[in-house]
């Protein structure tokens, strides 16, 4: 949502309201719409934070399955994105709380048919890619910070995603997840402290 | 300033997120200590660090996939029936009822008033009528059962919709029962609790840019007066007016109408923001950008007004909002 230029959202936003109208009187053509609009977004965010694509297809299906059934119920109180970040924030929280439960190390991230895929490695990094060496290195580093991001509870490890990441304000951030923005800012302060000690002494 | 707290605003000034006052005090605590100035460097440092985790963009595969998911998953959900529908817009409603509980009741007790009054008069006019059609009968010495109307007594312009159709046994006499709809208007004062209400849903009920038009300058008079424009009420109505009104003259009105809360209510700042970066129209962003008070404890305002400055495609937004940058030194 941050990457399009203010063009595009106005664009976007201005036959919004009418979409969401249409979708509320039952139109599917309308949410289809809605869906392509938010998509990328809502995978991204998913992908990012579960570390696996097969958590995040269902995340996807869930959220949208949820807004369709619920899109009755929304009054135009707050933005769209707000209300269907708000659908996918909680379901990427049930999903870490499940995940912390398990316990699983998960180093990489697992695509559809159960293989494990570097992400890392798909990034392009010319310097990297001409020296395996430092290829090695940037993948070992790469393990370190999901390992230490694991160690997060869920709600700090939301707040992260959503500020270091997403770049969202934090009044945004306390409004997705039912909280205030001083809340907010707290858990974000205790996750970077988090964060450092455990990466402490890896450059 | 001490440590614990320079701790905590090192992190919110490393987002952007500290108020320039602040991030000014902790600049000079930081010129005097060193341990919060090391402080710094390291959360500086992790978060260099965090971009070996970069976010990848979803494979378009993976979109397809879950697309494809969805769409058999919507087309197997069964359609929804009448009575979930009613039940989602009576939540609906009842969640719109709570939030104006005055405005609601005044609303049903000049329903109920309105209808046993109508009901009143239509009964008195039916029973002079069946009177004098039953003298007139007598008079003529044929008395028939009244209470039934003939067809062409009515004007079917108005019907709503048929409710039934039962054909006389061995006759030519249909009996067609049907439901009329009967528009309605109420007069009253714009401090009427009622009026306003009405007002609130012409403003962004009505499918006529006209109606919207005159309901939305009518509540931002309202607003700019300074009569009753509660966070909860018109003032709502006029933001959504501003964000999604189709309608650019409305929008305008809505803005102007928020113009006396942008210091005191974060959400009108909020709108007033998404104005200047989004609406499709440079004069209400414009606009916008003149309105913008120094608001206290928000760098949003000057972050906006930098980016606009800086990126925006329409020169003249970027002069604009040069000039109040350069003009409005103390607008954080």
């Amino acid at each position: 949502m941050n990457g399009k230029s203010a063009e595009e959202r106005a664009q976007a936003r201005a036959p919004e309201m009418e979409l969401i109208r249409e979708a509320q009187a039952g139109s599917r053509a309308a949410f289809d719409t809605l869906v392509r609009q938010y998509e990328q977004q809502v995978l991204r965010l998913a992908l990012h934070l579960t570390g696996s694509e097969h958590d995040a297809e269902d995340i996807y299906q869930e959220a949208f399955l949820k807004a369709y059934r619920y899109i009755g119920n929304f009054r135009f109180e707050c933005s769209f994105y707000t209300w269907i970040y708000r659908i996918v924030t909680n379901l990427c929280l049930d999903q870490l709380r499940r995940k912390k439960t398990r316990r699983e190390d998960h180093a990489v991230y697992v695509n559809h048919s159960g293989d494990e895929i570097d992400v890392l490695a798909s990034v392009s990094d010319d310097r990297s890619f001409s020296n395996p060496a430092k290829e090695l290195e940037r993948k070992a580093l790469g393990e370190r910070i999901q390992l230490a991001l694991e160690k997060l509870t869920p709600r700090e490890r939301m707040v992260f995603e959503l500020k270091h990441y997403q770049g969202l304000r934090l009044r945004t951030i306390g409004e997705m997840l039912n909280t205030t923005e001083e809340t907010a800012k707290n858990t974000l302060f205790r996750a970077t402290k988090k964060l450092r000690a455990q990466l402490a002494g890896v450059r | 300033m001490n440590c614990e707290v320079a701790h905590e605003r090192i992190v919110t000034a490393a987002y952007g997120e500290l108020a320039d006052e602040q991030t000014h005090e902790l600049e000079r605590h930081l010129a005097t200590c060193p341990e919060c100035g090391r402080d710094r460097e390291e959360l500086l440092a992790l978060k260099v660090l965090m971009a070996a985790h970069p976010v990848a963009e979803p494979d378009a595969n993976l979109v397809a996939r879950s697309r494809l998911r969805l769409e058999e998953a919507l087309d197997a959900l069964p359609p929804m029936r009448w009575f979930e529908r009613l039940s989602q817009k009576l939540t609906n409603n009842f969640a719109s009822l709570q939030a104006a509980p005055v405005a609601a009741g005044l609303l049903l007790v000049l329903g109920v008033g309105a209808g046993s009054l109508g009901g009143y008069r239509v009964a008195e006019h039916r029973a002079g009528q069946a009177k004098a059609a039953i003298a007139a009968q007598i008079e003529r010495g044929a008395v028939q059962p009244a209470a039934v109307e003939t067809a062409g007594s009515t004007a079917p312009a108005e019907i709503a919709n048929i409710s039934s159709i039962v054909q006389q046994p061995n006759s030519h006499l249909v009996e067609v029962r049907y439901n009329q709809l009967v528009p309605q208007q109420i007069e009253g004062s714009l401090d009427d609790p009622a009026i306003r209400q009405l007002l609130m849903l012409a403003s962004q009920n009505s499918a006529s840019a006209g109606v919207r038009d005159n309901s939305v300058g009518l509540l931002a008079a309202e607003c700019r007066a300074g009569h009753g424009c509660k966070a909860q009420g018109i003032r709502d109505a006029l933001m959504v007016a501003l964000r999604y009104d189709k309608n650019s003259g409305v929008r305008e009105k809505a803005l102007k109408g928020l113009e006396p809360y942008v210091a005191e209510d974060q959400r009108v700042r909020d709108a007033m923001l998404e104005a200047l970066l989004n609406d499709s129209d440079p004069k209400i962003r414009t606009a916008a950008i003149n309105i913008l008070q120094p608001v206290e404890g928000d760098t949003s305002v000057r972050q906006v007004l930098h980016s606009v400055a800086n990126s925006d495609r329409n020169p003249y937004i970027r002069t604009v909002s040069r000039e109040v940058l350069s003009r409005e030194p103390e607008i954080q």
